[in-house]
């Protein structure tokens, strides 16, 4: 018999709103550039990263998005550092900054890439970057998919948790592309140590919407 | 399922040899493989050491044992020769009778052939015999001539997590057999050298400009190298009347969480990646006889695996050596290269040495084996593998109780 687990709490940044366990917290107009919308938020909750700044656009929104999620519920506190998993997914993978670093070499006229660009054309930095900023040691795997897929997040994550992997889980989406964003981080424990939802494909569908 | 996971083949080709018996030659006459780049042109060639297979591509397709006229990239021929040799070692001639995979790990793939041909792949007024090779540049596609060439059909799989990714390619094969996926597996890596990591570490600027130094206090940086090593691992059913070379008794892979790129100071994701490996196989640290170290010569590197040393063996650090000083650094096949050197010091009760030590580092306890020793009792060894991020994985291999 398989352990039910819970989602204790989730966090989303979407169309210009941030919104925690279901409130809606800091917002703008949803035609905000998402990059200063992303820069807004952080400031808005005086998140005091300097590291923040050094980060692409998807890290930003990454970085943002986990960071509220654990100040919803700081799973860090109440675990040791291996053995929260972190299993995040999205579209369109690092596309943001890959272009961006794309348009640094193209013209060997005006030849100019920068390492602190490179470094962030993998999407699974935005992992890293959570894993950095909180020392987590655990399980770590970074998928692409077209949409946001609760039926395999619900899965993998169930798996995970059940055969002892890890304790807990920060999961979800986070996608940056194209002045389009979208992010949803949510944890999974074994036991209800917050909000308390099943977690279920129909609940993170529910949750996800 | 499967309790254990034994050894029945290996097979490798580096700079030091292209086969098992050439690069026991190697070591017992302490002959390294760094030398000058040959098949590539490189405004590097002059002045960094590189340890390249001493094989052009067209020879290397005959020991491939490829058709007169096939090309290939160098990546899927080092690869096809030593995972080749590991299957003969196995004695497997009937890849149907038992569920057979392959998962091979690389970190270039076939960038060495796209870094010739990416000008003719742009010129879209062109076309021609060469844009067969475009599907070539992606790592999967080494895994699958290898696969091909052997036969392999019941499951394929490619790993790509920088240096520590044929480590990951053998932990995620020992995982299938003892899940009952699988019933043998050829796992391990290959890289080959190019144009990409050559310049790349240069900018990096963690090419040393002389014969690399591994646990030496004036160390001054890695040399690249390539190759390919394999090893096949069955479960107690596929293996069963066969020669066993060892088991595979541990593995481990941990997170850093440190930076993006350079690994932390203290080790703690090699100290995690080796204590997760101690409580699978159920050994203890002084079990260890030898510590084949991922030891790569840079600055960051022998430091922050020393450290997790001192601390995972109490500063009572058993025999070890870093070999890259004789295969080069050779990133995505180190770990099965290594595994191939792991499983050799059991057979032969062989320790390999650390060339080129003269200084020991002074922020350590230890200092690593000098010379090549015999006649050792060698039951069990770790093989350390690190990779960019932080990504680390350590195996222990173990002799069979008879």
């Amino acid at each position: 018999m398989a352990a039910p687990n819970y989602i204790t709490a989730y966090a989303k940044i979407r169309s210009g709103k941030v919104i925690l366990n279901g409130e809606t917290g800091y917002s703008a107009n949803a035609d905000e550039p998402a990059a200063d919308f992303v820069k807004a938020a952080y400031k808005h909750y005086e998140l005091n990263y300097p590291k923040f700044y050094k980060m692409d656009q998807l890290c930003r929104l990454a970085f943002v998005c986990s960071e509220l999620l654990l100040r919803a519920n700081k799973v860090t506190a109440n675990y040791a550092t291996e053995d929260i998993a972190i299993i995040v997914a999205n579209n369109a993978a690092s596309l943001e900054i890959d272009t961006e670093h794309q348009s640094t070499i193209a013209d060997a006229d005006n030849y100019f890439p920068s390492p602190a660009v490179f470094v962030y054309t993998l999407p699974n930095i935005l992992i890293g970057e959570i894993a950095i900023r909180n020392s987590i040691k655990g399980e770590n795997t970074f998928f692409i998919f077209d949409t946001f897929d609760p039926r395999f997040m619900n899965s993998y994550i169930h798996s995970m948790l059940n055969t002892g992997r890890a304790k807990c889980c920060i999961a979800g989406w986070v996608d940056f592309y194209e002045n389009k964003y979208d992010a949803f981080l949510y944890t999974v424990e074994q036991t209800n140590n917050g909000l308390g939802i099943a977690h279920t494909e129909e609940q993170l569908n529910n949750l996800y919407k | 399922m499967s309790s254990k996971v034994y050894v029945t083949g290996i097979g490798i080709i580096s700079a030091i040899g292209n086969n098992v018996a050439e690069t026991l030659d190697s070591f017992n006459k302490m002959h390294s493989g760094v030398g000058t780049l040959e098949h590539i042109i490189s405004r590097h060639q002059a002045d960094t050491p590189v340890a390249e297979v001493k094989a052009s591509n067209a020879e290397l397709a005959v020991m491939a044992g490829f058709p007169k006229g096939h090309e290939d990239t160098r990546t899927a021929l080092l690869g096809t020769i030593a995972a080749k040799e590991a299957v003969k070692s196995a004695g497997i001639t009937d890849m149907k009778e038992f569920r057979t995979g392959i998962i091979s790990a690389t970190s270039v793939g076939g960038m060495g052939m796209t870094e010739n041909l990416w000008m003719q792949y742009l010129d879209t007024e062109q076309s021609g015999p060469w844009l067969k090779f475009i599907e070539s540049h992606e790592c999967g596609d080494s895994t699958e001539a290898i696969a091909d060439s052997l036969g392999i059909r019941d499951y394929l799989s490619t790993i790509s997590t920088a240096c520590s990714s044929s480590a990951n390619s053998i932990m995620f094969g020992a995982r299938m057999i003892k899940q009952g996926l699988l019933d043998r597996v050829v796992v391990g890596g290959v890289d080959s050298l190019s144009k990409f990591t050559i310049n790349g570490f240069s900018t990096l600027m963690i090419l040393s400009k002389e014969q690399c130094k591994p646990f030496d206090a004036n160390r001054k940086g890695l040399n690249l190298g390539e190759g390919a090593g394999f090893i096949v691992i069955e479960s107690e059913k596929a293996a069963k009347g066969k020669t066993i070379f060892c088991e595979l008794t541990g593995y481990g892979n941990a997170n850093d969480a440190y930076h993006q790129t350079a690994s932390s100071p203290d080790g703690a994701g090699a100290y995690l990646a080796m204590e997760k490996a101690f409580n699978i196989s159920g050994l203890k640290p002084a079990d260890i006889d030898y510590i084949n170290a991922h030891g790569t010569g840079t600055e960051i590197n022998d430091l922050s695996e020393g450290t997790a040393l001192d601390r995972m063996f109490d500063k009572k650090v058993p025999m070890i050596s870093s070999t890259k000083a004789f295969t080069g650094h050779t990133l995505g096949a180190c770990g099965g290269i290594e595994a191939v050197f792991s499983i050799l010091a059991i057979k032969n009760n062989m320790v390999y040495p650390n060339l080129n030590l003269v200084t020991p580092m002074p922020e350590l306890s230890f200092k690593p084996v000098t010379e090549l020793k015999k006649d050792q009792k060698i039951n069990n060894v770790l093989s350390n593998s690190f990779g960019f991020g932080g990504n680390t994985s350590a195996l222990i291999f173990s002799r069979v109780k008879e």
